[in-house]
């Protein structure tokens, strides 16, 4: 099976995490000759390692090729399985997980929610045993979903945003509203991604939502009205960022919302030019992913070792190059590409709290709260639009 | 002891018992694989349909509040009637598909029946989605359908309906199941004796009389099997309508997914509906059935 079957395989079964697993196989393999990675030279607190390592999290961000040659000179077995939203993570670690869980990954947004609701999933770090960690954009050492009370819960390892992709034969930019994509011009022309809360957020912005997380029943009703007057236009949505982005590639779909920059350096692959941007008023939206280490987890030495190994600026490079994503690691950044470095904006990690990342929310709350509605209300509304 | 108890005499229930131990040791495998990885999850599925979900939990309840939701809401029986739809019209074009085939391997092509068959088998030796992702490199808007159609001069410009649409769905489900459904029809003909055939001819029988009463009787298991597969599998799918059926094709297949993954998922939610589909589409495999059969007989 080539990497596009296996993608769309991996679509189906991780509907939100393909930008994290895209390239990986040989892409990442090479990154990691590109950039020399050893083994590094991590070490227990007792000066030793070695045996399981426990991986929960998205699909990708086990860094199985980045990590491979220090898994191998300390003797680790990485045992990684995965789950398709952060909130999976919870309900493995409440249903027996606890106690066999070593490292989760987090969203950024799920991260903050489980810290404000004091929910018992992560432990705070000791930073002294992930020295890497220090080397991190400024924005990261005191974001708001990573720190609090002066500890830190979690070392993000990438991040992103979600912009709009298209075909610049067939348009000269975006409009400057999502609300616009319902134009008829764009009949047959746009594809989006296949997920409830990036799209309900980005149409309950561009309708006038006070806080788009955090939407009353009149207001996701009409996020929800509006999406479906784009739904003419709509060729399909994809299962995943790299089906959208083969959607465009094929040419069945010109325009993608809530896209992922990484979509132009795979068309570019295959002599196809897609260009990135954004509705100059309603934006878009961002994201950060954190490796965290479990309450009780049973093999912390291997745990702390391996995140302080995948923080290090080579690693942090390659894994950033191999997911398509934005690096977290200052010295990293030197060693990307010009073409993966000009996929992000890293003014915005470079500024404390991590300016946007920090203060924007796109996933809802879990449960309803008063009048504002809980992510079960936004899942259904979707399927609304779905079969609308 | 009684000496009349049906154990006291070995001549009697000896052979029987014997019988069924040598029935039940062969089954038992097969029994107890279907116990642990169908019966147990499935009876667990059953009994989550009755809880309910709140934020990051399940709640443990005996409610039917789920299978109320399912049936008063317009959103589910909508999708519900277009994934039975889908599936019927699905099954409606395999299965005189693959009785047809099954035909000529059989009685026209008797001598290249077993190499026909391997050609057939061929296709599923590449995987499900390979084989989803072929179809959409040939329904594409320029994929190679609609780039031949252009060539030839026929169109003008690529026929939006191939790809995305509710057709393209049947289209890539028949080639899909196809092949599944020529083996068990095939497998059935085998066993129907030409002569009967000829037979019933001679005694005036025409084509469609001795379809209806001679052939169909005849292979009606592999026409259940064809149609099991077809139908079901057909509107089970979620991967066919998510790649090639766009924005307008949504099945159960892929509202029940929803709730079973992600932010917001509602497992039990997701578990009754699982339940109400294996009910309809169990109701209408014995309707279609139960018609077929009629048809036979009358």
């Amino acid at each position: 099976m080539d990497d596009r079957l296996r993608t769309l395989l991996d679509a189906k079964l991780h509907a939100d995490l393909s930008r994290r697993r895209f390239l990986q196989g040989a892409a990442g393999l090479t990154t990691i000759s590109v950039l020399g990675l050893s083994g590094g030279e991590a070490l227990a607190a007792d000066g030793k390692l070695g045996g399981p390592l426990n991986f929960f999290g998205y699909d990708g961000e086990q860094a199985s090729n980045v990590a491979a040659p220090f898994l191998k000179k300390n003797d680790i077995q990485l045992n990684a399985s995965f789950a398709s939203a952060a909130d999976e993570t919870l309900t493995r670690f409440k249903t027996g997980g606890r106690g066999s869980m070593d490292i989760m990954t987090m969203n950024k947004d799920f991260q903050r929610s489980v810290i404000d609701a004091g929910i018992e999933l992560f432990q705070p770090l000791d930073l002294a045993r992930v020295p890497n960690a220090a080397g991190l954009f400024v924005g990261f050492k005191d974001a708001n979903w990573l720190v609090r009370d002066g500890k830190m819960y979690g070392v993000p390892m990438i991040w992103g945003d979600e912009p709009c992709i298209w075909n610049p034969e067939k348009w000269s930019g975006v409009p400057d509203r999502y609300t616009d994509f319902a134009d008829p011009k764009y009949k047959g022309e746009l594809v989006l991604l296949d997920d409830p809360f990036g799209n309900i957020w980005l149409f309950a912005k561009s309708t006038g939502a006070k806080d788009p997380s955090r939407l009353t029943q009149a207001e996701l009703d009409k996020a929800l009205a509006a999406l479906i007057t784009i739904k003419p236009n709509v060729v399909t949505l994809g299962a995943s960022l790299g089906d959208m982005a083969d959607v465009m590639i094929r040419g069945d779909a010109s325009m993608g919302l809530g896209g992922w920059a990484y979509q132009t350096v795979i068309a570019a692959q295959k002599g196809v030019k897609l260009v990135v941007g954004s509705p100059k008023i309603d934006d878009r939206f961002f994201w950060s992913d954190a490796y965290t280490i479990a309450v009780d987890a049973p093999n912390l030495d291997n745990a702390y070792a391996f995140i302080d190994f995948v923080t290090s600026p080579e690693a942090n490079a390659a894994l950033a190059t191999e997911l398509g994503s934005g690096c977290t690691v200052e010295k990293a950044y030197d060693l990307l590409t010009p073409e993966i470095r000009a996929l992000y904006d890293y003014d915005i990690v470079r500024k404390p709290g991590a300016g946007i990342l920090g203060s924007q929310t796109v996933v809802p709350p879990q449960k309803p709260d008063g009048d504002i509605l809980g992510a079960q209300s936004w899942v259904e509304a979707w399927q609304t639009f779905k079969a609308a | 002891m009684s000496t009349d108890t049906p154990s006291a005499d070995p001549a009697s229930v000896g052979p029987a018992s014997g019988t069924a131990a040598m029935v039940a040791l062969p089954l038992s495998p097969a029994g107890l694989f279907y116990v642990v990885f169908f019966g147990i999850p499935m009876l667990s599925l059953l009994v989550v349909s009755f809880w309910r979900a709140q934020g990051f939990d399940l709640i443990p309840d005996i409610s039917l509040a789920n299978y109320q939701k399912i049936m008063g809401s317009a959103l589910y029986r909508g999708i519900l009637l277009r994934t039975v739809g889908i599936g019927l019209v699905t099954a409606a074009i395999i299965v005189p598909v693959a009785f047809a085939l099954a035909y000529l391997m059989r009685f026209v092509f008797e001598r290249r029946g077993q190499f026909i068959l391997q050609l057939i088998l061929v296709s599923l030796f590449s995987g499900y989605l390979v084989r989803i992702y072929a179809w959409r490199t040939i329904l594409g808007k320029q994929g190679l359908l609609n780039s031949a159609l252009q060539w030839l001069g026929l169109i003008d410009a690529p026929l939006p309906f191939l790809i995305y649409s509710n057709i393209a769905v049947v289209v890539t489900l028949t080639g899909l199941l196809l092949p599944l459904a020529v083996l068990p029809l095939y497998s059935a003909m085998l066993n129907v004796p030409r002569d009967h055939l000829e037979a019933a001819r001679d005694l005036g029988a025409g084509r469609l009389h001795l379809l209806r009463t001679v052939l169909l009787p005849m292979v009606m298991p592999g026409v259940r099997t064809a149609f099991a597969f077809a139908f079901l599998l057909a509107a089970g799918d979620y991967v066919t309508p998510s790649l090639v059926g766009g924005a307008q094709s949504l099945m159960i297949g892929n509202i029940i997914a929803d709730q079973f993954r992600g932010t917001g998922a509602n497992w039990p939610l997701g578990a009754a509906l699982a339940f109400v589909v294996v009910a309809v589409t169990l109701i209408l495999y014995l309707a279609v059935m139960r018609l077929i059969g009629w048809v036979t007989r009358w």
